[in-house]
């Protein structure tokens, strides 16, 4: 990891190699003295400005999403205007879909479920793992044999196929398209946070504390789940992306909120007749989503360079 | 021999989990309070024959035992009857899979060649590389019905260089003997059905094979300079091994493990990522049937086309595990 703190961008890591291959006069014996691979991590180019206008974008989209209800001019369920007008239009910024509702405002509010259904699940998923990851990692042995062995069995299912059939089961709406979510999220946080656990019990300051007399509870408070919240933040900041994609892709098969009222996926795929003759109505509701998955991703990675050395 | 004790380990997890897999839709059917009886004989039947269809298919004994009657069921093909379509599911499955399989397979292939490019320009440096991948990241964030939609538009509507829906012009003209209609075209002879069948194909395993690209691109880039910054390449070039050598017998061989698994990983996320997909281009595959069987609410034919993806899904992990310990047998399954 030291060739990564080295090189801050890629012409400063050519730069870096190039002077120590070709500082001196030393006759090469290798034939290919530059080789075509280079070492060092230029992906992670950026700095720490970068880091903390990602977060703030992060901020400012779940803003939107909490003041939906205000942000939005029109009623999106009602129609507002002319049918299918453009983008760019006189009182519809993004114009309106094929009933006349005006998209902005249907985006805004379906933005709103989008991102907030999101974290919800991120959150709880990531509390649900927790209890299990702890006490799996703390307990061990048996416990954690089983605990690991049924997690397990969760992972391998096809999240989204066995998503799909949960909510299917459990009926139309958006509270059960997240507990369907829900079920097959948990246990790709159980087994992340087990291994931090595990790997926190093994540290010296964990058997010095347990040598002072503190009982298991006390170790698990104090010790254990501090030493556990940098790797916890990281992974959920990840995950929010590809939930964001998960509920859009079941809303997108009907699986979301009621008909009339707006959802990103759901948008798309109930106009996806007015492709060849209004576009954008299908396609708006698509990009969001996009905007969405991509704060969430650059997010993530943005945490993560930020929390990297408190690990 | 080892290897021969992991692999009986890993093939008893992969039967622990599609059993699992056969309990949760089977809880699931009882959540739901689905009747087969109303699927098979319809709302005005009279009560008579309801009783007698309940008797036949054991529908009064507990649930213990109805389940093993379900999962006898499963293993003789029987996985219901779909109510929209009046066949049996496991017959409407066997004649649309096939097209699903082809979309996958291409997509698939599609998808390690777009990874091996994104690791390749990355690590090697290709000029304008950098460009490419941006695009790939941004590609990689829409969701797959976006992807699928924008295609239509712009490479059907707008510029009319690839077909927006179905598998073939004239689809009549092939049906034997695979069901793929790529290699029923080669097999006839037929090789303008074959250029149309590609052509049909290319779109829609686009949409679907850029997010797996990314993703497996990403582990094989960040595996890639993790080997080539090892200690190891460093003795082998001062040894005097040139690049390529350097890179057939230590580079590749050593970056495979990683990559592989996410490989494998994305094969399963292919197949049911593809239901959006065939609902955007109109492709009459398994994910086409799957969702016009959900907003109709067909219980069995869901249920019967996520326990067939979800066993491909499993077992070609299991696969993929199984060939990751016999390839270097210093992984083990944890």
């Amino acid at each position: 990891m030291s060739a990564a703190a080295k090189a801050k961008t890629p012409a400063e890591g050519q730069a870096q190699s190039q002077a120590t291959t070709s500082g001196t006069n030393v006759a090469p014996t290798n034939p290919n003295p530059k080789p075509r691979w280079h070492f060092g991590h230029p992906h992670l180019a950026g700095g720490r400005g970068l880091n903390w206008f990602c977060v703030s974008l992060f901020g400012v989209i779940t803003l939107v999403a909490v003041l939906a209800q205000h942000l939005a001019q029109y009623d999106p369920v009602q129609p507002a205007g002319k049918a299918k007008l453009p983008i760019g239009s006189a009182d519809h910024l993004l114009g309106t879909d094929h009933i006349g509702r005006d998209l902005l405002s249907r985006i805004i509010i379906g933005l709103q479920t989008s991102w907030l259904v999101a974290l919800a699940i991120v959150a709880l998923s990531l509390v649900a793992g927790t209890v299990v990851g702890v006490i799996a990692g703390t307990v061990g042995g048996w416990v954690d044999k089983v605990l690991m062995r049924f997690t397990e069995v969760f992972q391998s299912l096809p999240t989204l196929l066995v998503a799909m059939a949960v909510a299917m089961a459990l009926g139309h709406g958006i509270k059960n398209t997240m507990i369907a979510i829900l079920v097959v999220w948990w246990p790709y946080y159980a087994r992340i946070i087990r291994g931090e656990v595990r790997a926190i019990a093994s540290r010296p300051h964990v058997e010095a504390a347990r040598q002072a007399g503190a009982s298991w509870p006390r170790v698990m408070l104090f010790h254990i789940i501090p030493g556990m919240v940098p790797t916890a933040i990281i992974t959920a900041s990840l995950d929010v992306g590809s939930t964001v994609l998960t509920l859009a892709t079941l809303s997108f098969m009907g699986l979301g909120r009621e008909v009339p009222f707006p959802e990103l996926g759901a948008d798309s795929a109930n106009t996806l007749d007015q492709l060849s003759t209004a576009w954008w109505i299908p396609v708006l509701p698509g990009m969001a989503v996009m905007v969405l998955t991509l704060v969430a991703n650059l997010t993530g990675d943005a945490v993560r360079r930020l929390l990297a050395g408190r690990r | 021999m080892v290897w021969v004790r992991r692999i009986g380990l890993r093939l008893a997890s992969l039967l622990a989990v599609l059993l699992a897999l056969t309990i949760l839709l089977f809880f699931l059917q009882e959540v739901a309070h689905f009747d087969p009886v109303a699927a098979t004989l319809g709302a005005n039947a009279s009560p008579e024959a309801i009783a007698a269809e309940r008797a036949r298919l054991g529908l009064d004994a507990p649930v213990l035992q109805r389940y093993f009657i379900y999962l006898g069921g499963l293993l003789h093909g029987d996985l219901g009857t779909s109510v929209r379509t009046r066949h049996p599911v496991a017959q409407d499955i066997g004649q649309f899979f096939p097209a699903s399989a082809e979309l996958v397979l291409f997509a698939y292939v599609l998808a390690l060649v777009l990874a091996v490019a994104f690791a390749a320009s990355s690590v090697l440096r290709w000029p304008g590389g950098a460009v490419g991948r941006g695009v790939m990241f941004l590609l990689a964030a829409a969701p797959s019905f976006l992807l699928g939609i924008v295609g239509v538009i712009v490479f059907y509507s707008r510029l009319g260089w690839f077909p927006g829906a179905g598998r073939l012009g004239d689809a009549s003209q092939l049906t034997d003997p695979t069901g793929f209609m790529t290699i029923d075209a080669l097999l006839a002879g037929r090789l303008d059905l074959f250029g149309d069948a590609l052509h049909h194909l290319l779109l829609p395993a686009l949409a679907l094979a850029v997010g797996p690209a990314l993703a497996i691109g990403r582990v094989l880039r960040s595996a890639l300079e993790a080997t080539t910054g090892a200690e190891f390449i460093k003795t082998a070039q001062v040894k005097g091994l040139g690049e390529g050598a350097i890179l057939r017998r230590h580079v590749i061989r050593n970056s495979l493990p990683a990559p592989l698994a996410m490989a494998g990983l994305y094969l399963g996320y292919m197949f049911a990522g593809v239901v959006v997909v065939e609902r955007v281009f109109t492709w009459p595959g398994l994910g086409l049937y799957m969702f016009n069987s959900l907003l109709k609410a067909d219980f069995q034919a869901v249920a019967g086309s996520i326990l067939v993806l979800g066993v491909i899904y499993v077992t070609s992990n299991a696969i993929v595990d199984v060939l990751q310990t016999v390839a270097d047998p210093r992984i083990s399954f944890d």
